[in-house]
């Protein structure tokens, strides 16, 4: 119990005292048990009184705090900290919202917004006297990361996390690194090819001593908490015998005689069972899918050596102090039909035409046609009416303008036709699109709703695409193109459900993961030491995505630096003594932090402290009553109810008269200059806002704008229409 | 429903205007421009379609006549596509498809060919001469013969061919319907547009530049009418020798600063010379400097020992009456004027 405690009631400079007997209050709380002062003060947060606090704090030697103000988003931080100088610790100081909560919403009811506040102030006398000084949490934490993806985000946030100072651990699904860029040719702006970057990136990793690539692994399980997160690896062969003979293994790859779909290609190409993505993919050990060569005992007899058809799956556990997902995105994929993909034999989406030109390095070939013009439809899968992909994808306005260019440069002979809903080339982008229109690419704008899409059809030999131009006041136009390309978005990956489950970040609707706030908490999720980066956030380009994936790594090193980590110590704690271990506790935590121990041979719930966030939701499930939240305890808030409940008696509030009659309209005590001259302007019974601006020569913007607020607040009112109907009169009130 | 064809593009470019595939759509050209209406709004609507390809779009439209080219457009564009050239090798496109010879357009499109042109009428000159061993008194004769003739059947045989085909093109063929009372009192529109340009007036830019021209198409047609009818240079009555020396003198001041304007580029207008602008005003020139020199030169009786003089006269004539007015520049006179003609009759 505290014995010593000082409360400040402020008057927040006529917001709270206009209203709120403040004074009558300070008077009355003065005489209360355990307070030892009880002030009125003008402006609590000012300077000079949170001087006079510490000085209070000090020479009464007071044990807890009150102020009475605002609400406490707006400065509990502020008394904390004048808590803290005054060497009080900071959790003996508590808030009481007499602004927000009684003076503005009850500025009608004086006499009741005292009656509140008295009672808000008496429950946090009695709060304050049940509060007891806590310390933050230190938490000692690995320093060491585990990154979840190796696409560029992945692997250049591994590079930074192990140049820090981290021991990292870069896990990739695929059994080759680079993820969705190694699919790209030339990317805007250094016209760099994805291959080129993931090679550069790959090579790097390779000096750094402290990062482990895992390829072909998959998470299987996770358990712990920040600074020591418990994740079960799954490595899949590769069944390649690891001192085989490179050459044996290159014959072995030419020599094999099953061909699949290659998955790489988006299934415009084969390619062989034992396989790498394209020829320089990283790291440099061919794969090999045992499944296929089942049936192939010749083949499988003679490559004996060199493939280990037996290596079995490993299992590998590892311990890190964060986490950095960086898992990617996958492409929409049309659904059949979708204007016309799948149905028209010439209509592919956009990834698909990018491997179709690595592929055709002279001419330009698809379904054994040369193509020399191609239709592009914008936002297929993107901001869709219906279905949950309402976002734009952002980077395919681009990449499709960029392509444009590429396709002109590689095939000189080339038209294209761009529809799109709105073209998004921000920043330096824009750039691109000039150069776009400048070599003849057509632009056609169709009308965002679903009837005006454009359509594609086969009209004998040809495919036509029409489409409803805005640009030409909504012509329908017909347009005959070789190939069809649908900019297809940005979607989550399949598999970031199960990753949420995993790690238990939450996701969106469209399946992406979320941030804890897009603006101040971009990278951070509300898994303590659970960072996202890259596409598996959001659509976003290469730089973007980058820049998250740099700033995720950032956060880490700054996290595990010194080794440990505090945490706020509003937390549950439980009574072993009463705790008899039903695990009801247990069940409903969100966060899986209550685990069963023994203490001397009793089983008890204990809280992990790591990954507790104090949210409170087993307190009320125990049926011993054996779980708390330090800072709210049963009792402290029983407490804070009595003290509410306690019957207040204050008289009401003098007004003087003539004050009541001095107020406007507005409750102003005084309109602004430009009022009173506006008002001294309107020397008839009514004026139109040209004769006030003649008459207070004023500007005309000023009294126009100042006019609307005056009508708004009811300080002037529209008396009708002058008779050319042109100009509204006004009159004052 | 109409095609979309990106190689009208590349067609367009040999008329003169190749910049026209920067434009965004803003509209700030139609904005800007002063004689664009809500009912008949350019110069966006016509870059569209030429960077579309629109052709039969373009071919009905009379708009690309109804812009006097002040180029108050192509100095507001956003991304310097240039819509009043646009506008204005619409006009030289026009012409051509107008043209049922087809000579226009290969003379547009080829200077080569333009320049064989000039130099064979040029030969078909001095071989007359020659023929007719440098008579002064037959070459004179045959010269106003010529005249007669030429004006007669270039109007007969070219240009009233190619006006129809302008209206087929323009009202027949977009089926506008229009009474034949309409077209009787139209016709007062044709004419007023004809001799006045009056439309021109419209444009922001200097009204000086109206003047210049008016008072260019008044001496034009009056000198013709004076050398044709009144056979200025046999011609011994006082007032009409300084009639003609009056109207020849306009027409060489007027074409001097019209020359010179292009040379300079100092407007928009004059930014932008194709072949076929610079063998309109540089003829023009020529010919009201020649006839002025020619008839100072009989006063003077000085012509018989200098016949070159006529002879370089009687070439600019021949030139100017077989290639520059059916198939050059000279008819944007007629197509103009009759372009005000049918617009007024697609009025509803």
């Amino acid at each position: 119990m505290k014995e010593r405690i000082g409360v400040y009631i402020c008057h927040c400079g006529g917001n709270i005292s206009d209203y709120v007997d403040v004074e009558e209050l300070s008077k009355m709380f003065h005489k209360e048990e355990n307070v030892v002062i009880a002030k009125d003060v003008m402006f609590a947060c000012a300077d000079s009184n949170q001087k006079d606090m510490v000085q209070d704090i000090q020479e009464n030697k007071l044990d807890a705090i009150v102020v009475c103000s605002c609400s406490p988003k707006l400065h509990l931080h502020t008394f904390r900290s004048v808590a803290a100088r005054a060497g009080l610790n900071p959790s003996n100081y508590v808030q009481v919202n007499i602004r927000e909560q009684c003076s503005w919403p009850h500025s009608d009811r004086p006499r009741e917004a005292t009656v509140k506040a008295a009672g808000l102030i008496r429950a946090g006398i009695n709060r304050v006297s049940f509060s007891e000084s806590l310390e933050d949490i230190q938490l000692e934490v690995k320093k060491s990361v585990m990154v979840l993806g190796a696409g560029v985000a992945g692997m250049k946030a591994a590079i930074d996390l192990a140049k820090s100072g981290n021991e990292v651990f870069l896990v990739e699904k695929d059994f080759f690194v680079g993820g969705r860029i190694a699919q790209k040719d030339k990317l805007f702006v250094t016209g760099q090819s994805g291959k080129q970057i993931v090679a550069s990136l790959y090579d790097e990793i390779k000096k750094q001593s402290n990062i482990t690539i895992f390829t072909g692994t998959s998470i299987e399980k996770v358990s712990g908490s920040l600074g020591n997160f418990h994740i079960d690896l799954k490595v899949k062969p590769r069944y390649i015998n690891g001192k085989a003979d490179k050459q044996a293994v290159k014959r072995a790859m030419e020599e094999c005689p099953v061909e699949v779909p290659d998955a790489f290609n988006l299934g415009l190409t084969k390619r062989k069972a034992i396989y790498k993505n394209y020829p320089e993919a990283l790291p440099d050990v061919p794969v090999v899918e045992a499944e296929l060569l089942k049936d192939q005992p010749d083949f499988t007899a003679k490559f004996a050596s060199t493939l280990n058809l037996n290596e079995q799956e490993e299992t590998i556990s590892l311990i890190v102090g964060s986490v950095l997902v960086t898992t990617g995105y996958e492409n929409y994929q049309p659904k059949e039909g979708e204007f016309g993909y799948k149905t028209i034999d010439n209509v592919v989406t956009l990834p698909e035409l990018n491997r179709l030109m690595e592929l055709n390095p002279q001419k330009l070939v698809y379904n054994g046609k040369e193509i020399k013009s191609i239709a592009f439809i914008y936002c297929v899968g993107s901001r869709q009416k219906k279905g949950e992909n309402k976002y734009c994808s952002r980077q395919c306005c681009t990449s499709t303008i960029y392509t444009s260019l590429q396709l002109k440069e590689k095939y000189k002979e080339m038209q294209t036709y761009h529809l799109y809903r709105d073209i998004r080339a921000y920043g330096k982008q824009e750039v691109l699109y000039t150069q776009s229109a400048k070599q003849g690419d057509l632009y056609f704008k169709y009308e965002d709703k679903e009837k005006d899409f454009p359509v594609v059809e086969k009209v004998g030999k040809n495919t036509i695409v029409k489409v409803k131009d805005s640009l030409t006041a909504r012509k329908e136009l017909e347009i005959e193109a070789d190939l069809v390309v649908l900019v297809t978005g940005m979607v989550a990956r399949e598999d970031s459900t199960h990753i949420s489950e995993l790690f238990k970040i939450p996701i969106g609707r469209d399946r992406f993961f979320n941030e804890i706030h897009p603006k101040l908490k971009p990278v951070e999720t509300v898994i303590k030491g659970v960072y996202i980066g890259g596409t598996c956030q959001g659509p976003k380009n290469v730089t973007e995505s980058v820049q998250s994936s740099l700033a995720g790594a950032s956060k880490i090193t700054a996290l595990l630096k010194s080794g440990t980590v505090a945490v706020d110590p509003i937390i549950a704690r439980v009574d072993t003594d009463a705790c008899t271990w039903c695990g009801k506790c247990a069940d409903v935590c969100d966060y899986g932090a209550l685990k069963v121990v023994e203490v001397d041979g009793k089983k008890v719930a204990s809280v992990n402290k790591a990954v507790c966030t104090g949210c409170g939701i087993c307190a009320p499930v125990c049926p011993e009553n054996a779980i708390e939240i330090a800072q709210y305890t049963d009792k402290g808030i029983e407490s804070m109810i009595d003290g509410f409940m306690l019957d207040v008696q204050i008289q009401e509030k003098e007004v003087n008269a003539d004050e009541v009659q001095d107020e406007n309209a507005v409750g102003m005590k005084e309109y602004p200059q430009v009022w009173k001259e506006i008002l001294a302007g309107m020397t008839d019974e009514k004026n139109t806002i040209p004769q006030i601006i003649e008459n207070s020569k004023l500007k005309g913007e000023l009294v126009t704008y100042h006019l609307m607020t005056m009508n708004k607040y009811g300080v002037v009112v529209p008396a009708g229409m002058d008779q050319k109907e042109e100009y509204f009169y006004y009159k004052k009130k | 429903m109409s095609k979309v064809n990106p190689k009208f593009a590349t067609e367009l470019a040999k008329y003169g205007s190749d910049d026209f595939n920067a434009c965004f759509n803003c509209g700030n050209c139609t904005a800007t421009c002063s004689l664009s209406t809500t009912d008949s709004s350019f110069p966006r609507e016509m870059i569209r379609y030429t960077t579309l390809g629109l052709e039969d779009e373009i071919t009905a439209s009379l708009k690309p006549w109804e812009c006097y080219y002040c180029g108050e457009c192509s100095t507001e564009c956003p991304r310097q596509a240039n819509p009043g050239e646009l506008m204005m090798s619409l006009r030289r496109w026009l012409t051509a498809k107008y043209d049922w010879t087809g000579l226009s357009g290969l003379m547009y499109k080829s200077l080569s060919l333009s320049l064989t042109a000039f130099i064979l009428a040029f030969a078909g000159v001095m071989a007359f001469v020659f023929s007719i061993h440098f008579d002064m008194e037959r070459m004179m004769h045959v010269g106003h013969l010529f005249e007669m003739i030429a004006i007669g059947s270039v109007a007969v045989v070219i240009l009233l061919p190619n006006i129809v085909r302008m209206w087929y093109f323009t009202i027949l063929k977009p089926k506008t319907k229009v009474s034949f009372k309409k077209y009787v009192t139209s016709i007062t529109d044709l004419i007023v547009h004809m001799f006045t340009q009056k439309r021109a007036l419209g444009c922001d830019d200097n009204q000086f530049r109206w003047f210049e021209h008016f008072v260019l198409v008044l001496a034009y047609l009056s000198l013709l009418f004076t050398t044709v009818f009144l056979d200025w240079f046999n011609a011994t009555n006082l007032f009409i020798i300084i009639l003609g020396y009056v109207e020849s003198a306009i027409i060489f001041v007027v074409t001097v600063d019209f020359v010179s304007n292009r040379v300079k580029k100092n407007k928009a207008v004059s930014k932008n010379s194709q072949p076929s602008d610079w063998f309109f005003v540089i003829w023009l020139l020529l010919m009201g400097l020649t006839a002025f020199l020619t008839r100072m030169f009989i006063d003077f009786g000085w012509l018989e020992s200098n016949k070159w003089l006529f002879i370089v006269h009687l070439t600019v004539l021949v030139q100017w009456a077989l290639i520059i007015v059916p198939f050059g520049k000279w008819t944007h006179f007629l197509y103009r004027s009759f372009a005000m003609y049918f617009a007024k009759l697609k009025e509803s």
